[in-house]
């Protein structure tokens, strides 16, 4: 009895656990919303209810970066690589966002090189990544944020700019190992870029594998997260 | 913002809540036509019903069909056309769900807890995408693949977005069009530049087709390699393997591949098989459960896996007897195969026999005795022939059960009907020695085969003379049989002659009982619409 309590293995409770976070999450949000029809006009844009979108997102992505966490560390977190339309999927993560970003009166918008743009990628894993940036994006955003996508040599570059404070110093610094620059103070966007980091490599073509990087000033004078996807 | 109030929409839930929020987002974009469902059962009834344009399926459903069973059998039923828009509704986005739907992918997987704005935009782009692609869905509709292809090209032409979906149709229709040379050209050409899942899954079973089994093996070797997670490619590389006679890795592969991805009824029962194969009768009962279990809401249920799972329990034991937990699991098997199957009397005779080898086992000889002799009685005046697998299959247990006499005429009677095929030949051969089974096909097999020649050499009354003598010798062998009325219809039709179509009527009602699983079967059915009318 007492053996098989030491044997517990912590990452699968966790993940599982997760997992049922999850789905109690997604009941909370779809009741909410449901709830958010019946009330009248006027409390439809109070503060509160934008902290309640935002932090429900928060979350919700924060649990899928949890699990994908986990299946990476078990080796699996399989690669469905598809071709895609990169404007379509942009507007897509920004349409998850379209209450948040509604409430705290951000504009989104994206801008993409070429009519058509297409990119090799995994929709569900590279979605997660940009959804969580976004999200972390809103935060430190004060008006405006762009996604942007463009082709450098046959290499997809996803950017996410805002026009907030930017990156502190010392995350650009050490942006190479962005595990261990997790803190308490920047810890769940650390672990969001190691996370971003780690899918970006997945995806691979004839030999090179994808990264990101960050940098500060961007066209928005914020923060700017790119991806690059071979 | 496209117009939605006059499209047809199919709300399927589980969730009274979540149905009545989808409903009400749809109401807003301007939807009138809104109908809901709670069960996959009640998708496939509605279908029949009603066209829907865009159904929004949720993918795990409780107790019944999940949304992959579901499309699976809208697709091949025809209940939905290449036209309708199928989103796959998901709690999280399950990998294993993903990976297992690469045959019948959905057109999108939209992940709860999703907003009315990105409902929105899901759909509206998957309309202007089915609005773009409609050329080819409606030729897809009509199985016209040469419209296919020249839609696919002229789709790529206009707006390169799109060119590579059209690639993916095109793949489909080189291959039901039959250009393989054409298909392997485009798919490595593909692979050189982007290494795409789907595209290895094409190439790899071009290959094994094609009876290139090396060179498959290779392309889904290196396809794992990449995607090590994917299902259907260790399903590939099983059969290449299986095909190259090593069972037992092919089994390990498929192993593998149930772990990641365990709903699966034919990987399942393709593992039960070459478990059994292999003598590794603990692995072969537990997939065969599966595939029972999993079948009892699937349309790819099949007998076999009742059977096998009876067979893979009884062999378990060895030469020990079979305790009472498993002869009440064996029990209850058949007895739901009989009743499921009750109107096939095949599955009524094979159930019957593994029932008597189990009661052998058992120690119960004299119920086993009734139940062989029951079987032999029915066995008798079958509607169909056994496919030949199952013809040696029968053979072997009524040797077990003692009844060699009755093993060897169905012996005789496959070498006569399928004898044609030496690797029929040699798995008779693997039953008996005794030359006058084995050797009884084969002068009219050698007469079929000079037949043949002469046929294509546009020797036609020459050709019918030897096909006859064939005929004379086996006339229940379904090739001998099908060439003759095929040359008889040729010469009937050439002499305007009223007696040779008679006797080509009289060849095919010969081989009336052709298994409904022959691949013969379709040729079969041709010849009989040109020699009876439709």
């Amino acid at each position: 009895m007492s053996e098989s309590r030491e044997g517990l293995d912590f990452s699968t409770v966790i993940a599982s656990t997760v997992h049922d976070m999850k789905n109690s999450l997604a009941m909370l949000t779809q009741t909410h919303n449901q709830w958010i029809r019946q009330m009248p006009e006027a409390l439809l844009h109070t503060r509160e209810h934008g902290v309640i979108e935002y932090e429900f997102a928060r979350l919700n992505g924060m649990l899928v970066q949890l699990l994908g966490l986990y299946k990476l560390g078990v080796n699996q977190l399989p690669l469905q690589p598809a071709y895609l339309e990169v404007e379509d999927f942009l507007e897509e993560q920004i349409a998850r966002h379209f209450e948040v970003l509604q409430s705290r009166h951000i504009e989104a918008r994206c801008e993409v090189e070429e009519f058509g743009l297409m990119g090799v990628f995994d929709h569900n894993l590279i979605g997660s990544v940009v959804s969580n940036i976004i999200t972390n994006s809103i935060r430190y955003a004060r008006q405006q944020l762009l996604l942007r996508a463009w082709e450098e040599q046959g290499t997809l570059v996803l950017s996410v700019c805002d026009d907030g404070e930017g990156y502190p110093e010392a995350m650009l610094a050490k942006q190479s190992d962005y595990v261990l620059g997790i803190n308490h103070s920047t810890g769940s966007t650390g672990l969001g870029l190691y996370f971003s980091g780690r899918i970006a490599e997945l995806h691979e073509r004839n030999g090179v594998r994808g990264h990101i990087e960050i940098s500060n000033g961007g066209p928005l004078g914020g923060g700017e997260f790119r991806i690059y996807l071979p | 913002m496209q117009d939605y109030s006059r499209t047809r929409f199919l709300i399927v839930d589980d969730f009274s809540d979540f149905r009545s929020s989808i409903k009400a987002m749809l109401r807003d974009i301007g939807a009138k036509d809104v109908d809901t469902a709670d069960r996959g059962e009640d998708t496939l009834v509605m279908c029949r019903n009603k066209r829907y344009d865009i159904i929004l399926h949720d993918y795990n459903l409780g107790s019944g069909k999940n949304g992959q069973q579901v499309l699976e059998e809208l697709i091949a039923g025809k209940l939905i056309s290449h036209q309708c828009i199928f989103v796959m509704v998901t709690a999280e986005s399950s990998q294993a769900m993903v990976l297992s739907a690469l045959e019948h992918e959905p057109d999108a997987y939209l992940t709860k807890p999703f907003n009315r704005a990105s409902l929105l935009q899901r759909l509206d782009k998957l309309v202007e995408r089915k609005t773009a692609l409609k050329p080819i869905l409606q030729a897809l509709d009509k199985a016209e693949h040469a419209a296919v292809l020249a839609a696919c090209d002229e789709l790529s032409r206009q707006d390169k977005r799109y060119a590579p979906l059209c690639l993916r149709y095109k793949a489909g229709a080189l291959r039901e069009l039959g250009r393989h040379d054409e298909l392997e050209q485009l798919l490595t050409q593909l692979l050189a530049d982007r290494p795409l899942p789907w595209a290895y899954m094409a190439l790899g079973s071009l290959l094994h087709s094609r009876n290139q089994l090396q060179r498959a093996r290779e392309v889904y070797e290196k396809g794992l390699q990449q995607f090590a997670m994917l299902p259907g490619l260790y399903d590939g590389l099983a059969a290449v393997l299986e095909a190259l006679g090593e069972e037992k890795k092919a089994q390990h592969l498929l192993e593998e591949a149930i772990k990641l991805s365990p709903l699966a009824i034919r990987r399942q029962m393709h593992l039960g098989k070459l478990a059994m194969a292999n003598e590794d009768f603990e692995v072969a009962s537990k997939a065969y459960r599966h595939a029972v279990e999993q079948g009892r809401t699937s349309r790819f249920k099949s007998p076999e896996n009742y059977l096998g799972l009876s067979q893979a329990l009884t062999s378990q034991a060895g030469d020990g007897s079979l305790d009472k937990r498993v002869q009440q699991e064996i029990g209850q098997t058949l007895g739901e195969l009989e009743k499921t199957y009750s109107d096939n009397p095949a599955v009524q005779v094979r159930a019957r026999l593994a029932h008597a080898q189990s009661l052998v086992k058992s120690g119960d000889a004299a119920q086993a005795k009734k139940l062989t002799e029951e079987a032999m009685a029915r066995m008798a005046d079958l509607p169909q022939f056994f496919s030949a697998e199952v013809a040696l299959q029968v053979a072997g247990q009524l040797r077990d059960l003692g009844q060699p006499g009755a093993g060897d005429e169905l012996l005789k009677n496959c070498v006569e009907i399928y004898g044609d095929d030496p690797a029929v030949l040699q798995k008779v051969a693997g039953q008996t020695s005794d030359p006058a089974i084995l050797g009884g096909g084969k002068e009219a097999v050698e007469l079929n085969r000079q037949g043949v020649r002469c046929y294509q050499q546009g020797q036609h009354d020459e050709a019918l003379a030897l096909f006859r003598r064939a005929l004379l010798l086996q006339p229940k062998n379904i090739s001998i049989a099908l060439n003759t009325a095929q040359s008889l219809l040729r010469l009937a039709a050439d002499k305007g002659s009223e007696a040779l179509l008679g006797e080509c009527r009289a060849c095919l009602d010969a081989v009336r009982m052709i298994p409904d699983t022959d691949p013969r079967q379709e040729r079969y059915q041709q010849l009989r619409q040109r020699a009876f009318g439709a």
